[in-house]
């Protein structure tokens, strides 16, 4: 039986790579581009992708990414296709005036970047953390460092002057208080939205009380994600013991649901990991999510050496019917897709689009959303539509 | 931050702030249009131009589309540009002795209130009554409105409010289902609302009303001529709030021990009775006493402005603690509304209104004070109890003259029941406090606060018809 390529199809090519990684030949490059969070390569039709590639994951990859003259291509043993290497920012060697390297504060994955004012989570003080988590992120649970307000302006700077993303992504782990880190955020958030005409997304826990989320919304926040990462209920109770402890998956649909009507249409997304439940379950929870005004991603489980939570067998002809089924669910339920965009980590809807209808992903709205018009028309019907929306009552009359 | 998401489509949110400026153009367009139309006969083009910022400041009031302090400065403001009154003379207006009463009246129950003496005697009184569930709630109601006889009501509903709050949760009340929760918070709320009318000092307001009496008539009312006067009114609406309450809720618990326990608790958590504490009560009834037979001489101002200096001079009481205690938009607002009161009055405005208006449904003394005492009543369930004083006042002293009624009977007809809203938490903070505990609702408010919202229009009535003569008042002079 022949072979199945996906070589001329970014978007399943993106989700093959995802899932298997890639062989670098040239030691050099593999030295210059490959760190431990992957290599991030420019396929055909503007698609951004982050490719696991260190050994242990990618040995029985077919994939291969070889030099050709001055550029580079992508063969999979029997055909090839022309990609480019996306060069790391520059800001990334660079340190903050304290000494802090920017790379620590800062990780850009395509259209927004991640910023961690500190790498902490409370779940592994309790010893419930994810169990996916703990091999693959730089979190402790330790009284670890935080970044101060200025240093993380800094690093905000770097980003946005050498234009490397123009979504500023705040992540934050568990911590044990009502707001679910808001009140640890709040800060940088108002400085960011201070200094910058820039959007700003929030990754964190669902707080125990929706008045947060709402005031998530006022403090500048464009975009909220509360990774729910498994919809099957006993699933998600061992694999993440301490969402499901601490917060419950309840907690977690309500409080996207309120999201989802606080927020704009597309801006209130949660993740759904692939590969650690049935596709079935994945499927049903992305009708839940959408259904609710939730955009679902879907990103792609990397295993560990030493952590094998993966179902078996999972390939791209088992997950492909589950991205499809996104994209028609988020058709269906009329989710606007163009705030989760141009993301190296996952496959995002406007990608799945050729995958769907055989149409070419990129049009001319897609070419607005990314000129500087288009960032610029985006920031400023955020910030009037924050305007009309935030009630202060503090503010009242007498 | 006290945050809402306002989640309705954002065309209806467009088109509401798009009316904002739709309705400050109806408001100039209104005003140049009283200015610019030919002078009615009988109306001095002062007076004409005094109606014109007298309309302009009843829609904004009404509408509180602006705070209403800022409303007041815009009539401070019009006043003399308009040539209405000379500058001087408007300013002045603003040093009345009613602005200074209540500021001192506000820097007093601030110091009270900083003292802890308040929050003490609360705890004390409601531990030695509170018995059972029926001696606590008439603790409660009856402490509401004992304590809103001597500071303002809303301050005493917002140093009630979370020990009431406490008490609920001790003895397991569901919010929103326990009637004797929503006795609970029913009671501090009509209980301040009561004792707030009961004298000068439950409320600025009729300070306020009394400072434009003298303004206009050069008459005035004592301090305790006033609580004599109301004093049967209050302990009949007391008895009547009783009792509809516990009709609409019949209590249904049968014991309180928990909320003794809460409230040892918390009498146990204030220490000793301190000396600041001892002095500051002593200061209060100082001043009490100073009112009621100082008063008439010296002036309600002079002697609440006299014990603001002692306690400062003994070091009771720091600025920075009573500033956020002083509401210097209330000041700001009576202030205006004074300035607009003498306007109207003195320009003729005033008199001309009556008589080509309410002149004619008023045709008896007894049916004008039926009249501005239901217009009251019935103004302040919807807007602040000193806009009603603002807008009513100067109408009503205009026909006190030509139906040859005491001015202040009239007075009387709109300051007190001004003060009584039982009904929607937009007219009283009282009320708005206590909805805020989540017992009760809205629509249970306005329900029970309906029958009593009758009852103290028809108790104040015939206490003004049957009691007033025996205590030597009468509607004409
Ligand atoms: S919440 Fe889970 S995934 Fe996130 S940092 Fe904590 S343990 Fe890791």
């Amino acid at each position: 039986m022949k072979k199945k390529t996906y070589l001329h199809n970014p978007a399943t090519l993106k989700i093959d790579l995802m899932l298997r990684g890639t062989r670098i030949d040239d030691p050099v490059v593999k030295a210059w581009a490959c760190g431990s969070a992957g290599v991030d390569i420019m396929l055909p039709e503007k698609t951004l992708v982050n490719i696991p590639c260190r050994e242990e994951f990618t040995r029985n990859s077919p994939y291969l990414i070889k030099k050709k003259g001055s550029g580079y291509l992508i063969t999979d043993g029997a055909s090839d296709v022309e990609v480019s290497l996306v060069e790391k920012p520059s800001f990334y060697n660079r340190r903050t005036t304290t000494g802090v390297p920017f790379s620590n504060i800062a990780s850009v994955h395509g259209s927004y970047t991640v910023i961690t004012p500190s790498p902490r989570c409370d779940f592994f003080n309790r010893s419930v953390e994810c169990k996916y988590c703990a091999g693959n992120f730089d979190v402790t649970g330790r009284e670890g460092v935080v970044y101060s307000v200025e240093e993380v302006l800094e690093a905000v700077e770097a980003v946005l002057k050498e234009k490397a993303s123009g979504i500023i992504y705040f992540s934050i782990g568990f911590s044990d208080n009502d707001d679910g880190g808001l009140g640890f955020l709040k800060p940088y958030i108002l400085a960011v939205k201070k200094s910058f005409n820039c959007l700003v997304a929030v990754e964190a826990l669902p707080p125990k009380k929706n008045h947060w989320i709402d005031e998530t919304y006022a403090l500048g926040a464009d975009s909220i994600l509360y990774n729910l990462e498994i919809f099957d209920r006993e699933l998600f109770e061992i694999i993440c013991p301490g969402r499901a402890t601490l917060i419950g998956q309840k907690r977690y649909f309500e409080a996207l649901e309120h999201a989802a009507k606080v927020f704009p249409n597309g801006t209130v997304a949660s993740h759904l990991i692939v590969g650690l439940e049935p596709p079935g379950s994945t499927c049903m929870g992305v009708d839940y999510l959408s259904g609710i005004g939730v955009v679902p991603i879907l990103p792609i489980y990397r295993p560990s050496a030493n952590r094998a939570l993966r179902i078996e067998p999972l390939d791209t002809e088992i997950i492909l019917p589950v991205y499809k089924h996104l994209y028609k669910s988020i058709k269906k339920n009329k989710i606007n897709v163009n705030w989760v965009r141009d993301i190296s980590m996952v496959t995002t809807p406007v990608e799945l689009k050729s995958i769907v209808s055989g149409e070419k992903q990129k049009s001319i709205v897609d070419g607005f959303y990314n000129s500087r018009l288009g960032k610029k028309t985006a920031w400023g019907l955020a910030t009037l539509r924050r305007k009309l929306r935030v009630i202060d009552r503090d503010d009242d009359s007498e | 931050m006290s945050i809402e998401i306002d989640t309705r489509p954002i065309w209806v949110i467009l088109l509401l702030k798009a009316l904002r400026p739709a309705f400050y153009l109806a408001v100039v367009l209104i005003f140049w249009g009283l200015i610019a139309m030919p002078t009615p006969e009988g109306l001095s083009i002062e007076g004409q131009r005094a109606i014109a910022i007298f309309a302009v400041c009843l829609i904004l009031w009404v509408s509180n589309i602006v705070p209403l302090a800022i409303t007041s400065i815009f009539a401070i403001v019009l006043v003399p540009v308009l040539g209405v009154l000379p500058k001087k003379e408007t300013y002045a207006l603003f040093g009345n002795e009613a602005v200074f009463f209540i500021l001192g009246a506000f820097i007093l129950a601030g110091a009270v209130m900083h003292s802890g003496i308040s929050n003490r005697l609360a705890l004390n009184i409601m531990k030695r009554f509170g018995g059972s569930p029926r001696t606590l709630l008439i603790s409660v109601f009856l402490l509401s409105a004992f304590l809103s006889f001597f500071m303002s009501e809303h301050a005493v509903a917002a140093m009630l409010f979370p020990i009431v709050l406490e008490i609920a949760k001790g003895l397991g009340l569901k919010p929103g289902k326990s009637n004797y929760g929503k006795l609970l918070f029913f009671a501090l709320a009509w209980g301040c609302v009561i004792g707030g009318v009961a004298t000068f000092l439950g409320g600025a307001r009729v300070p306020l009303a009394v400072g434009m009496l003298k303004e206009t008539t050069g008459d005035t009312i004592g301090f305790l001529d006033y609580s004599v006067a109301v004093f049967p009114l209050v302990v009949i609406l007391l008895a009547a709030g009783y009792l509809i309450l516990t009709r609409f809720f019949p209590i249904d618990i049968e014991g309180v021990g928990s909320a003794r326990a809460v409230l040892e608790r918390r009498i146990k958590g204030l220490g000793k009775l301190s000396v600041i504490e001892y002095a500051t009560g002593t200061v209060l009834v100082f001043t009490i006493i100073g009112w009621i037979t100082l008063g008439e001489g010296f002036g309600l101002a002079t002697v609440a402005l006299t014990s603001v200096v002692v306690l400062f001079v003994f070091k009771l009481v720091k600025w920075k603690d009573i500033e956020e205690y002083v509401n210097w938009g209330i000041i700001l607002m009576y202030g205006g509304a004074i300035v607009l009161g003498a306007a109207l009055d003195k320009s003729g405005a005033a008199a001309w209104l009556v008589k080509s208006s309410v002149g004619n449904w008023a045709g008896s003394p007894w049916m004008a004070f039926a009249l501005f005492s239901f217009l009251s009543i019935l103004l302040t369930a919807a807007m602040s109890n000193a806009a009603v004083i603002a807008v009513l006042l100067p109408v009503s002293l205009g026909l006190a003259s030509k139906l040859s009624m005491d001015p202040a009977v009239l007075t009387y007809a709109i300051a007190v029941p001004a003060g009584l809203d039982f009904m929607f938490p937009m007219g009283t903070p009282a009320i708005a406090i206590a909805a805020s505990s989540n017992y009760i609702n809205v629509k249970e408010s306005a329900k029970g606060g309906f029958i009593m919202f009758i009852t103290a229009w028809v108790v104040f009535n015939l206490v003004a018809a049957w009691w007033w003569p025996l205590i030597g008042m009468g509607y004409s002079r």
